[in-house]
């Protein structure tokens, strides 16, 4: 018995009578019930409690019971249905794709009269098929909604009526004054356009064109004038050349056509059983570019050397083949240019020497040194020139300066976006506000156009006519593959009715053509012929030699009255090029050697283009903002990069896997922009990097989409250096800003970690055994070691009717990452973000992995030896090896997709059979089926399988992807399913396209024809690393390779996965001492520094 | 629902009697129905028998405005000539359309055209309306606007009434028999209390209503799963017959009238989709054929014309255009890839394979149940017939041939069950 009492209070102790009955009702006072009924206003509200709950069951009834109705799907044909389209089949069209920058011929493919994809051009004579990604990404900007859909005036949307008629009263005003008119172009290759533009300056005297480039060749134009009297860019053929020395010319990526130049030099590249050599490649530069990385020797130069090099490369040359030599300076890579010297100069009249510098001087001495090497004629052919750089500097900066004085009194902005592109001390922006008419014919409020009176938007080129001159006697033809979206109007027909020409642009183009194009050529004899072909085949080639060229430069560059000089042109005959002229070079050595690098602390900066953004024209399509930067494997951002040796002690290394990376202030005369500093194995000591084309405040939706604008703009930083725009500066002050931010990379392991993914080899070693650097994976059995290849825990299985196949060449694949923008293009993969791709979420079915060598040995046993003999326990083995060469590694690149292993580790781990093996030998993901365990993501080797972790497709946080724009869905390929969350996904080898080749084949009643069927990766490949076929015909070109090609391996060969991908080895054309000691000599170096 | 034309046979039987009894008792008919097929062959298309314009003008009462028979003759010979030849009223109907008439000259003899001649002069527009005899119809056209439904809880409504109605006046009349046998007055129950009077008296028969109510709500019940797709019976019909926009009947275009399914269909043996046939394909015939034989067909065609913005009186297209929007009987799902070029051109499978018998049906009708299960027990008992012929095949079912000996080789066999063949 409890003999303690507890009490909560002295009104329990003494329990008292009140205390009894308040202690026995529930509530400590009485409720307020009566008062809340005398709320008079709450009886005249109809709907008590039990009606509120009746109401809530009946329409949860009642919606539940809609809801299980078989939903009624309707079917609405076309009213009158056009005579070439069947829904359900593609139609392809030939177009041309130009955008200021790039040029390529495509084919667009439509389904039901809308543009899905862009694949390469076969037919045409310089893009020979191949894309870039900007090419492959550019049908997206079609259905990008940030594009205007109406003209404007002062920023009010208006009619073209009412804007025609404003501004034709406008122009006549000035015209009547004789005030200046002047129209701001991009590089105009377009022979029409360039007709509409003289007619209009015929209607207003005084209008004037200047061209200028966001990025500019113009010191190289500047150059050719001096070396050979004429202001062209020439060809260039590097199919023909054996050396090639490249000092900061990203050729791959960017530089002057790096879709044809990316085809010619994968020619000089490939080796097989009939060809055993391959050109070697020397690349001076700064950043790691592309081209860097694809290079036999590069060296890391800095920004102020770039000259030098040139110069000294000249000097060793000329000693060599016997001329004066330049004043110079000794240069710490002075060894590999006196190799590549030897090399150039053995090769004669086979080797090839481009700079990527906008410095007339640096081009003068690169001239003289192709000179020497007579490569005139042959590997660089001035007589057929490139017309697609055609910006001028010089009279851009003069027009700024007119503008700036307030004489112009009209500026017609064309395809250029200068308040966004132009150097900071050049002040466009200001300038522009002194003009009294602004007119932009963007497609979009940009930076430029959104601070003209009036935006009269131009259609997309996918809803547009334009021909294009490219190169000399190469034409190519656009055309309209869509109705406009929107209401706007073709630039030319706006200009032309602004001349008071009311004819539509296509007939004007026709016009011209039989006037100007037709005679050039003599294959058809009727007009309407030739025009047909030239529409159906996309690209022609005009008999060489004839002087109707219609598009020299000369008319343009000089911004001189375009009608005054098209009759002058007429009566000057054309002076034949003759590469011949000497021109003083000490002038330009002199200046090269008063060219002063930054001193400590001060960095030189490069600026460079990213091979997705490029020169920011589409910094609002989302498919190019995903793709991994090539090197960096950065998405979404620009960023500093910076030696790690020059970063360690002062920022984050960004080492094991961190994504934190510090945050640092670039100035560079008073420009300052805050971005954060990415480690750069390869970047020259003492030099950064920052990628141009980002920072697009007004570059659409998708800044808004995401949150933030994506990037900082690099552009103010442009330095006018010998009248021409350095892509540069050469002192950058570099502070840290005290942050740190998280950087969305895809890849985060930098190196093989001495694992055998990748293999390579050197040309002797290869040219001695083909077998080189590709030995056979061994097992060991009881019946001693056997070949991988031959040993197998399973039955094999059978493949009767095709067993598709595809081989990688690693020497041709070049990771410009064209092909991932294909693959996003054509299988509908999300876009997943910034912070998801942080996450390791992202979708892309191929992605290009981009190795760093290491100090480590590359064959795993060897590297555990060293580690042996140097006492370095296991887990620093590992970590060290995750850590390159800082200096100067070299880059391998490898795209992995689903390798389709005949014994797949993620079949057999799926609880619901929601992957496996089909009978053509195609791993095969059926998305209805899966329930999303991951299991299969978990227990694949390769690790490309890729999970819907959210509704892409309608979840509010990711309205960036193109399915949830009403037009941006207008791109998705409806033979492909769009995926929902939960879904494992993953490269399906095209199954579509295999499936259509096939049916093809099928209702012609005839054998599949080999390379009939492309994947989309293979089909936009520039440089055609990727072959696809039936390994069961034995003459199919895969089936060919797998037998004769000793450099085919499979990755990961040894875990048994029997994959049906397989890779051929990767040959560097270097010294095998400097492939296989190069470690150590870093080593050196790096104890040095 | 299919209602009309329940009995095809009875139809065909009573057209050839028809047909047969005309022959024997007018042999001037014969001479006719040459003329009526030559004209439906080389004329129907620009001409119609009313007045009405297609592509050439109307040609009621035709011979009341050319000059003379014989001019007829030749212009219908070759009108080209007679223009030429500078006839005033040739010259003058020239510039009726842009469009010149056929020169029938090289297609059609002198008697032909006699026969035309005479089949357009002795032509009569038939009666409208339902004819019995002639096509066996027994249907009704459907009326617009009243639902079934409604029309039956109305009459259940109005029942009600009544019941209330004759209870008040039965007990008003009970209380005055009471008050005149002198009894008490009867009081006045409520409806309820006396359902339930009934029902505690009448057990049985309430037993028995309770079952038939239950039965009924669990047969609806059964249908409404069954048309929601939760349960499917490969064998027996599905039969979702959506109401169309346009009461178009394939009873009448691909039975009656024998058209090939390719013709509106054309899309089958080209591309994944049949394809619906747009509006312009309906016009290629009905520009001419305005009116429907069955009752309602008439205003059947004017929405054709109204989606194609055609006046049929003027004979050009001057309205607005507005799509058809059919519903979609056979719907796969949007993960399911199906290509109807594969199955008929390639597979070389019938139609009616998938889709049943549609020139007997009237509303179209989804027959099969369109399932995977369906799918792959179709791939797993069918043989291609296409396959041996194909040189696409042939190294594949010689390999086939080798490993399954004597057995038949289906498509599963070939790999068309693998799970990429319709999933990606």
């Amino acid at each position: 018995m409890a003999t303690k009492k507890y009490w909560k209070g002295l009104e329990e102790l003494n329990n008292n009578p009140e205390f009894v009955q308040k202690a026995n009702s529930e509530f400590a006072e009485q409720l307020p019930v009566e008062k809340f009924l005398e709320d008079k206003s709450l009886e005249n509200d109809g709907t008590n409690r039990r009606d509120f709950l009746k109401f809530l069951g009946f329409s949860v009834t009642a919606a539940s019971l809609a809801a299980c109705e078989t939903p009624v799907n309707k079917a609405i044909p076309y009213v009158v249905k056009p005579e070439e389209i069947t829904p359900g089949v593609a139609n392809w069209y030939a177009s041309t794709y130009f955008d200021g920058n790039d040029y390529a011929s495509i084919i667009v493919k439509t389904r039901e009269g809308r543009p899905i994809k862009i694949e390469g051009n076969d037919l045409s004579g310089i893009t020979k098929g191949g894309t870039n990604a900007r090419v492959q990404a550019s049908v997206l900007s079609l259905y990008d909604s940030s594009r205007l859909s109406a003209p404007m005036a002062n920023g009010n949307l208006t009619t073209w009526a009412t804007a025609d008629k404003e501004i034709g009263n406008k122009l006549a005003a000035i015209a009547a004054k004789g005030g200046a008119i002047r129209i701001l172009s991009s590089t105009i290759i377009s022979p029409s356009t360039k007709a509409v533009i003289a007619e209009f300056a015929a209607k207003y005297p005084t209008t004037k064109l200047v061209t200028y480039d966001a990025v500019s060749f113009s010191g190289m134009v500047k150059a050719n004038a001096q070396s050979f009297g004429q202001e062209v860019i020439p060809s260039y053929n590097f199919d023909k050349a054996e050396i090639i020395v490249s000092i900061g010319a990203d050729f791959l990526a960017n530089w002057l056509s790096p879709i044809e130049t990316a085809g010619q030099y994968a020619k000089t590249r490939k080796v097989g059983k009939n060809k055993k050599s391959m050109s070697r490649h020397y690349q001076f530069e700064s950043n790691l570019s592309l081209t860097g990385a694809n290079a036999d020797y590069r060296e890391p130069v800095k920004v102020s050397e770039h000259g030098k090099v040139a110069v000294n490369l000249y000097n060793a040359v000329a000693k060599i083949v016997g001329g004066s030599s330049l004043s110079s300076s000794a240069l710490a890579c002075d060894n590999t240019i006196a190799k590549a010297a030897k090399d150039l100069a053995d090769n004669k009249g086979k080797s090839l020497v481009v700079s990527g510098s906008n410095d007339m001087y640096v081009q003068l001495v690169v001239n003289g040194i192709n000179q020497m090497l007579d490569n005139y004629g042959k590997t660089i052919d001035i007589e057929n020139p490139n017309y697609t750089r055609q910006g001028d500097d010089a009279a851009f900066a003069d027009l700024v300066a007119e503008m700036a004085s307030g004489k112009v009194d009209a500026l017609i902005t064309y395809n250029t976006n200068p308040v966004y592109t132009a150097p900071a001390a050049l002040k466009f922006a200001d300038a522009y506000n002194k003009v009294g008419l602004r007119i932009s014919l963007a497609d979009r409020a940009d930076e430029t156009a959104s601070m003209a009176h009036y935006i009269c938007p131009d259609h997309n080129y996918l809803e547009s006519w334009n021909d294009f001159n490219p190169k000399k006697a190469h034409y190519s033809l656009s055309q309209p593959t869509i109705s406009p979206l929107f209401s706007t109007r073709q630039a030319q027909e706006t200009l032309l009715k602004w001349s008071g020409n009311n004819s539509d642009y296509h007939s004007y183009i026709q016009k011209n053509w039989m006037e100007r194009v037709f005679p050039m050529q003599g294959k058809h004899m009727i007009f309407n012929d030739f025009w047909n072909h030239s529409l159906h085949d996309g690209a022609i080639e005009v008999g060489k030699g004839g002087d109707m060229e219609m598009n020299g430069m000369a008319d343009s560059v000089k911004a001189a009255p375009l009608a005054v000089k098209a009759e002058k042109k007429k009566e000057e005959p054309k002076e034949e090029a003759k590469p011949v002229a000497k021109v003083d070079l000490g002038e330009a050595a002199a200046k090269i050697a008063a060219v002063k690098g930054a001193s400590e602390p001060s960095f030189e900066l490069a600026l460079y283009e990213k091979v997705g953004i490029g020169n920011g024209n589409q910094a609002n399509n989302p498919w190019l903002q995903e793709l991994p930067d090539p090197i960096t494997k950065i998405t979404w951002d620009n960023y500093v990069t910076m030696s790690p040796l020059d970063m360690e002690g002062k920022y984050d290394l960004m080492e094991r896997q961190d994504r934190e990376a510090s945050v640092v202030n670039v100035t560079v005369n008073g420009t300052t922009v805050k971005l954060p500093v990415v480690p750069q194995p390869g970047q020259a000591r003492g030099t950064i990097g920052i990628a141009v084309g980002y920072g697009r405040d007004k570059a659409g939706n998708l800044s808004m989409r995401t949150g933030s604008v994506i990037g900082q703009n690099a552009y103010p930083f442009i330095q006018l250096m010998n009248g021409s725009m350095m892509y540069g500066a050469l002192d950058a002050k570099v502070e840290s800003a005290n942050e740190t931010v998280e950087m969305a990379g895809t890849q985060v392991h930098h190196t093989l970690m001495g694992r055998d993914i990748v293999k390579e080899t050197v040309l002797t070693e290869y040219q001695k055994d083909a077998k080189a650097g590709n030995a056979d994976e061994m097992l060991v059995t009881h019946s001693g070691k056997v070949k991988m290849s031959e040993v197998d825990l399973w039955d094999s299985f059978d493949r009767p009717g095709h067993k598709w196949g595809m081989t990688v060449d690693l020497n041709s694949c070049i990771g410009c990452g064209s092909c991932v923008v294909s693959c996003t293009a054509e299988n509908n993969v999300a876009v997943v973000g910034k912070t998801q791709v942080m996450k390791t979420r992202e979708m892309h079915w191929l992605r290009i992995d981009r190795y760093y060598t290491t100090k480590w040995p590359n064959e795993g046993k060897k590297a555990k030896e060293k580690a042996h003999e140097e006492g370095v326990g296991a887990i620093d083995m590992y970590l060290d090896m995750e850590n390159p060469d800082a200096l100067n590694p070299k880059v391998v690149f490898q795209p992995m997709l689903c390798q389709h292993c005949n014994h797949a580790p993620c079949e057999n781990v799926c609880p619901v059979l929601a992957t496996n093996h089909s009978s053509d030998g195609l791993n095969q993901m059926t998305y209805n089926r899966c329930v999303g365990t991951r299991y299969c993501a978990n227990n694949c080797p390769y690790k490309v399988r890729r999970f819907n972790w959210f509704n892409y497709n309608a979840n509010p946080d990711f309205t960036f992807n193109p399915t949830q724009d009403d037009l941006g869905r207008m791109v998705l390929n409806p033979d492909v399913v769009v995926r929902s969350r939960g879904v494992m996904e993953k490269c399906s080898m095209c199954v579509q396209r295999i499936q259509g080749g096939k049916l093809e084949a099928k209702k012609a009643e005839r054998k599949l024809k080999d390379g009939e069927i492309k994947t989309a990766c293979q089909q936009s490949c520039p440089t055609n690393a990727i072959i696809f076929g039936d390994l069961n015909d034995e003459e199919s070109a895969v089936a060919v390779l797998r037998k004769e090609d000793e450099r085919n391996f499979y990755v990961l060969e040894e875990v048994g996965t029997k994959p049906t991908l397989s890779y051929l080895t990767k040959v560097r054309n270097c010294e095998e001492a400097e492939f296989h000691n190069e470690h150590e000599a870093v080593k050196e170096e790096k104890a040095g520094a | 629902m299919d209602t009309l034309f329940k009995k095809p046979k009875k139809q065909i039987f009573a057209i050839f009697s028809f047909l047969f009894l005309s022959l024997i008792f007018s042999t001037n008919n014969a001479f006719a129905a040459d003329g009526e097929k030559i004209f439906k062959q080389n004329c129907a298309v620009c001409h119609s028998l009313g007045s009405n314009k297609i592509t050439g003008p109307g040609l009621a009462g035709v011979f009341t405005r050319v000059p003379s028979e014989q001019w007829m003759h030749s212009w219908i010979k070759n009108n080209d000539k007679m223009i030429k030849s500078g006839d005033a009223y040739a010259v003058q109907i020239s510039k009726f359309d842009a469009s010149q008439m056929t020169i029938f000259e090289s297609t059609l003899s002198d008697d032909d055209i006699t026969a035309v001649m005479k089949f357009i002069k002795e032509y009569k527009p038939k009666v409208e309306g339902p004819v019995v005899a002639d096509t066996g119809n027994t249907g009704t056209p459907k009326e617009e606007g009243v639902n079934p439904l409604a029309i039956l809880i109305g009459v259940i409504a109005f029942l009600i009434v009544i019941v209330a109605v004759l209870r008040g006046v039965r007990h008003s009349l009970k209380n005055l028999q009471n008050e005149k046998m002198g009894l008490p007055e009867e009081e006045a129950i409520g409806p309820w209390t006396e359902l339930k009077q009934w029902i505690s008296s009448h057990k049985r028969t309430t037993t028995v209503i309770i079952l038939i109510i239950t039965g009924g709500l669990l047969t609806s019940a059964w249908y409404g799963l069954k048309g929601i797709g939760v349960y499917a019976d490969p064998d027996q019909k599905m039969e979702y017959h959506p109401e169309q926009p346009i009461a178009f009947s394939h009873k009448i275009h691909a039975g009656d009238n024998a058209i090939n399914c390719q013709y509106c269909h054309s899309g089958v043996e080209r591309s994944k989709t049949a394809g619906i046939p747009s509006v312009n394909v309906c016009m290629n015939c009905h520009k001419g054929i305005s009116k429907g034989k069955l009752p309602g067909g008439t205003e059947e065609i004017a929405k054709i014309y109204a989606a194609a913005g055609w006046d049929p009186e003027k004979g050009e297209y001057n309205k607005p255009q507005s799509p058809i929007k059919w519903v979609k009987v056979h719907n796969l799902q949007d993960f399911v890839f199906f290509s109807h070029q594969q199955h008929v051109k390639v597979g070389k499978q019938e139609c009616a394979t998938c889709h049943g018998d549609v020139k007997t049906m009237t509303t179209v009708a989804q027959v099969k149940p369109l399932t995977m299960g369906w799918c792959i027990d179709c791939h797993k008992k069918t043989e291609v017939p296409g396959m041996k012929d194909n040189p696409y095949y042939e190294s594949l079912h010689k390999k086939l041939a080798e490993k399954y000996k004597g057995q038949p080789i289906t498509v599963d066999k070939m790999g068309g069950i693998d799970c990429v063949r319709c999933h990606y």
